[in-house]
């Protein structure tokens, strides 16, 4: 429940979806990262440069930047392109929903495995529209790519609010925090998760975890 | 809970040991037992051998079925017991590393003085990622968020607890089993209203499918009764054993200890104020224990007196003759059943003489209920002025209850409850999912709280209770008896650091002020050093309703001036005077002189007794003791706290009864605003009762109904009123009317007939009209 969540929601067609999740998360993760930490003794550390590119997009009038690490950009195509075969597969009216979620992780004793706390999550909620034409396909491309422009313009507002990030690790904790996985690149500790929502908005996965928490807490 | 499973460990075994394992006729002497060395009989021969006793419990197919559900029960309690035993650790090492507090300081520790430290490291730490400042409201409202639902819900009398029993008339059943199902039901059982600790599913906070949730909620209610009566003979027994063995020791040891009484269950909801701490609301009712006891006991039925005399005596001779008996040849002991006799006669003298009243009891209901009022601070407002009667103490006996009704409630408890739960609470689904909707709101950083327990004046108010003209709250959703002011003024008065939001500041101030000078009025008065003149003077004064509560020991010659004096101000000034000297009861004589000492700052230079210093210094430091404990070290600080906490439980008595008294003038000079009185759907349907007695002139507080219901009075506000209690008093207009059912009547008349109109609106409901309650907006 400490976490904050922000809550985004874009209409597209089916071919934009790779494009418009790709410019969101891109543009999220650009401001939850830093360059890798190199600690020097005396417990100070000095941070690498990152580099930014543009990148456009093919089926929306749209240029987002994004960080110029190859790794990070093929972790989040797959994970995109996993929600896009999702999604295509359901079969149901096209609703679906990617979260994007920065968590803190926390040593516990065993048996319990390590805790992941998260304190910032985005949901992007998606609704595929199938156009009949050529006109409409045209006219979305340019309203989706102002729809997405607003939004953009939307995380940098909140991110720029300057609330709570966590606290700047020292060397040992610093994978509690970071993802040190990249070469170029340190995000925050992030996963990328999805849901196709029925109607009911539940899965059976969750249904079945709340059954046993809830024989749990009587 | 650990008790819990070692109990539940114990209670089995030992039952079954007892059922099947013990040759009773051994016990008993009534089978020889033949004994080589001694003719003793000791316990161990009325033991079973090992695999006779086994042979017997694998034959008997129940005890097999009963050890099996008890097996399965205790592991989940284990499972839940090891569980918690991490989360304790946490929480001890919070304690230990964050709050800096270590083990064995922790019991000197004052709650303020906690939050003071949990307000600290927010500021240091952030643990609270949404806000940059918790405020002591964030606090309380996390710990007591379910229970401010159940308060407000009582409060607006939408539980199904007050029951018209064909014989015992107007009853309150409300046990730990009908509590423990209601929050299974709403908060955290299965498919509850809740999708997590804090949060109300979205779709429960939406109006658009209101009769889908309350036919999805009434199903599950009659799902988790249906289980109840299934489970209700497990439960029925294990309530039972576990009565007998916790209750029988202390009733062979004490029997009087039965005829004591303790606050109920529904007393305690009944009396509890938002934001109200258990350990807070337990100090309160525990010093208004004694009076209550009293006033209780002041009551006496002379037929059962005489009866009980008589009883007391003829069993007392007969106990006499035995005991006599036993002292000069014990053997008699051994005759047959001499020893139960003792006992069993030694109860009934026991039960009969706590029939018998005190000689030296003096009758004075009035000046106790006042003391009562000054703790329990809510009281409904028939009983002022009626103290005397028994249908006050009947009432009240609803609030404070015996302990063996509370047994017996208690082991009735199982059978009873899945009928109310089918039968009642299903009723109510429509009306209940309509409360959630419309009075909850999410606090940032605290999720989804009761809009009651904000105390919001303006939304919550009553305009009986001081916030007339403040308040913009309809019927719906006025909080009953005074509950926002009051718990306002508590809260204020038991957190004094907590900055209250700008109407409250208002409201609390202007209170205070008000109470402030009446102290000072009454103080000048006393000054002059004339007994009588002081209370001539304060009398001249209209409103001078405090001044008497700190003037000494009423005198008889002010009294007598009281009776001369205007009618209007006759029965509060000497109901006042024997309030003063009852609220001076319990003003802390030592710890004034302990504030003398600590404080440099006192309000006037002298005083005329112990009392009266305390009483002044009691008011004037209230500001004073602010200012001056904040330059103080740090131990000084500890005992500001406790001492400030003290005296905050004075205060807000004075407050609480000032409030009622004002109250009751704003009443009575509203005669013609009546509170709607507010029944139960399924009882009203009797009709409303045809007394022909004289209509009250006090307005009745809606959730206590007394005897004369409302009569002609009532009549003409049945139309008005009923519009806007669509859900309940289209039962109250005839029984003749059969009930329509629930889901096709609008809940809170006013907004639905747009809404029906509207059929998908995914933006929360607005109704057009004025007044909508509050659906959800952020409140930071």
């Amino acid at each position: 429940m400490n976490c904050r969540s922000e809550v985004l929601e874009v209409s597209v067609e089916g071919r934009q979806v790779d494009e418009a999740m790709l410019a969101l998360l891109h543009t999220i993760l650009l401001h939850r990262s830093t360059g890798k930490f190199h600690y020097k003794k005396e417990g100070t550390y000095s941070i690498g440069t990152v580099g930014t590119q543009d990148i456009d997009c093919d089926f929306i009038d749209f240029t987002f930047v994004r960080v110029s690490s190859e790794e990070l950009d093929r972790a989040i195509r797959k994970a995109v392109g996993e929600f896009k075969e999702a999604l295509s597969n359901s079969g149901s009216d096209g609703m679906g929903q990617i979260s994007l979620e920065f968590y803190q992780k926390k040593k516990s004793r065993w048996p319990f495995s390590d805790e992941c706390i998260p304190w910032e999550v985005w949901s992007i909620k998606v609704n595929v529209v199938n156009l009949a034409n050529e006109q409409e396909r045209q006219i979305c491309r340019e309203k989706v790519g102002e729809k997405l422009g607003e939004k953009v313009i939307n995380i940098v507002e909140v991110i720029s609010r300057h609330e709570y990030l966590p606290k700047m690790p020292t060397q040992s904790e610093v994978d509690n925090v970071f993802d040190t996985s990249l070469k170029d690149v340190q995000p925050y500790l992030y996963k990328i998760t999805y849901q196709i929502t029925d109607s009911l908005g539940t899965s059976v996965s969750t249904t079945m975890r709340r059954l046993i928490k809830d024989t749990l807490a009587l | 809970m650990f008790s819990i499973f070692r109990q539940l460990v114990f209670v089995v075994t030992f039952t079954v040991f007892l059922v099947n394992c013990v040759d009773y006729d051994i016990l008993f002497a009534n089978k020889l037992v033949n004994h080589t060395d001694s003719s003793k009989v000791t316990l161990p021969d009325a033991f079973l051998p090992v695999d006779v006793c086994g042979a017997r419990i694998r034959d008997n197919v129940f005890v097999i079925f009963i050890l099996v559900i008890s097996g399965v029960f205790w592991l989940h309690r284990l499972i839940k017991f090891i569980y918690n035993i991490c989360c304790y650790w946490e929480i001890r090492s919070f304690y230990i590393n964050a709050l800096k507090m270590s083990m064995a300081d922790l019991p000197y520790f004052t709650w303020q003085e906690m939050q003071a430290r949990i307000v600290e490291i927010q500021k240091e730490h952030q643990i609270c990622i949404h806000k940059k400042e918790l405020t002591e409201l964030d606090i309380y409202h996390r710990i007591l968020r379910f229970k401010n639902y159940m308060v407000a819900m009582v409060n607006k009398s939408l539980l199904p607890v007050r029951f018209r029993a064909p014989l015992l008339g107007d009853i309150v059943f409300y046990t730990r089993g009908l509590k423990y199902n209601f929050e299974l039901i709403f908060f955290w059982g299965p498919g509850s209203l809740f999708e997590n600790e804090w949060s109300l599913k979205p779709e429960y906070k939406r109006g658009s499918n209101r009769l889908e949730l309350a036919d999805k909620l009434s199903t599950r209610i009659l799902w988790i009764g249906v289980a109840n009566l299934l489970l209700c003979p497990v439960i029925l027994i294990w309530q039972i054993l576990y009565a007998f063995f916790s209750y029988t020791e202390v009733i062979k040891r004490e029997p009087g200890s039965l005829g004591a009484r303790c606050w109920s269950l529904y007393g305690r909801c009944y009396l509890r104020h938002f934001n109200e701490l258990d350990h807070e609301l337990m100090s309160r009712l525990s010093k208004g224990y004694k009076a209550s006891s009293k006033y209780m006991n002041c009551f006496m039925s002379p037929l059962l007196t005489v009866v009980a005399k008589n009883v007391a005596f003829f069993a007392g001779s007969i106990l006499a003759v035995l005991i006599a008996l036993t002292i000069y040849d014990e053997d008699v002991l051994a005759v047959e059943h001499v020893l139960t006799s003792i006992t069993l006669l030694g109860v009934c003298i026991t039960v009969c003489r706590s029939f018998i009243p005190d000689k030296h009891l003096v009758f004075c209901p009035e000046q106790l209920l006042k003391v009562i009022l000054a703790h329990i601070h809510y009281m409904p407002d028939h009983w002022q002025g009626n103290a005397h009667r028994y249908e006050t103490r009947d009432e009240f006996a609803q609030l404070f209850q015996y302990k063996a009704v509370f047994i017996m409630e208690e082991l009735l408890s199982p059978v009873i409850t899945p009928f109310i739960l089918i039968f009642c609470l299903r009723r109510k689904s429509l009306e209940i999912i309509d409360f959630f909707r419309n009075f909850t709101v999410e606090v940032v950083g605290v999720g989804d709280t009761c809009s009651f327990a904000q105390m919001d004046v303006r939304q919550h108010g009553h305009p009986a209770w001081m916030s007339a003209g403040k308040t913009e709250a309809s019927i719906y959703q006025q909080a009953e008896d005074g509950k926002t002011e009051l718990s306002l003024m508590h809260f204020a008065i038991t957190n004094p650091h907590w900055q209250p939001p700008r109407e409250s500041t208002n409201f609390i101030s202007q209170l205070k002020e008000k109470v402030h000078r009446e102290a000072i009025c009454g103080q000048q008065g006393i000054l002059t050093e004339n007994h009588i003149f002081s209370s001539i003077q304060s009398e001249s004064e209209p409103h001078s309703l405090i001044a008497n509560l700190l003037v000494g020991p009423p005198s008889l010659a002010s009294l007598n001036l009281g009776r001369e004096a205007s009618m209007t101000n006759h029965v509060v000034d000497v109901g006042l005077a024997d309030g003063a000297s009852a609220l001076r009861s319990f003003s802390p004589l030592s710890t004034s002189q302990h504030l003398r000492s600590s404080y440099a700052s006192t309000r006037l230079p002298r005083s005329d007794s112990a009392a009266l210093g305390g009483g002044r210094a009691m008011v004037g430091s209230g500001t004073d003791a602010r200012t001056a404990s904040s330059g103080s070290s740090a131990w000084e600080g500890q005992l500001n706290s406790m001492v400030l906490s003290e005296y905050a439980s004075t205060e807000m008595s004075i407050h609480a009864v000032y409030m009622h008294e004002l109250h009751k003038q704003q009443s009575r000079g509203q005669l013609s605003r009546h509170t709607w009185h507010r029944q139960d759907s399924d009882e009203s349907s009797e009709g409303i009762p045809d007394d022909g007695e004289a209509p009250r002139n006090l307005p009745r507080s809606n959730t206590f109904p007394c005897a004369g219901t409302p009569q002609q009075e009532g009549a003409p506000l049945h139309n008005t009123a009923q519009r806007r209690y669509g859900g309940t008093t289209e039962s109250l207009s005839g029984g003749s009317r059969p009930m329509a059912r629930f889901s096709r009547i609008p809940m809170g008349g006013w907004a639905e007939e747009a809404q029906a109109s509207r059929l998908h609106d995914p933006v929360p409901e607005e109704g057009s009209e004025d007044e909508l309650p509050p659906h959800i907006h952020k409140v930071t």
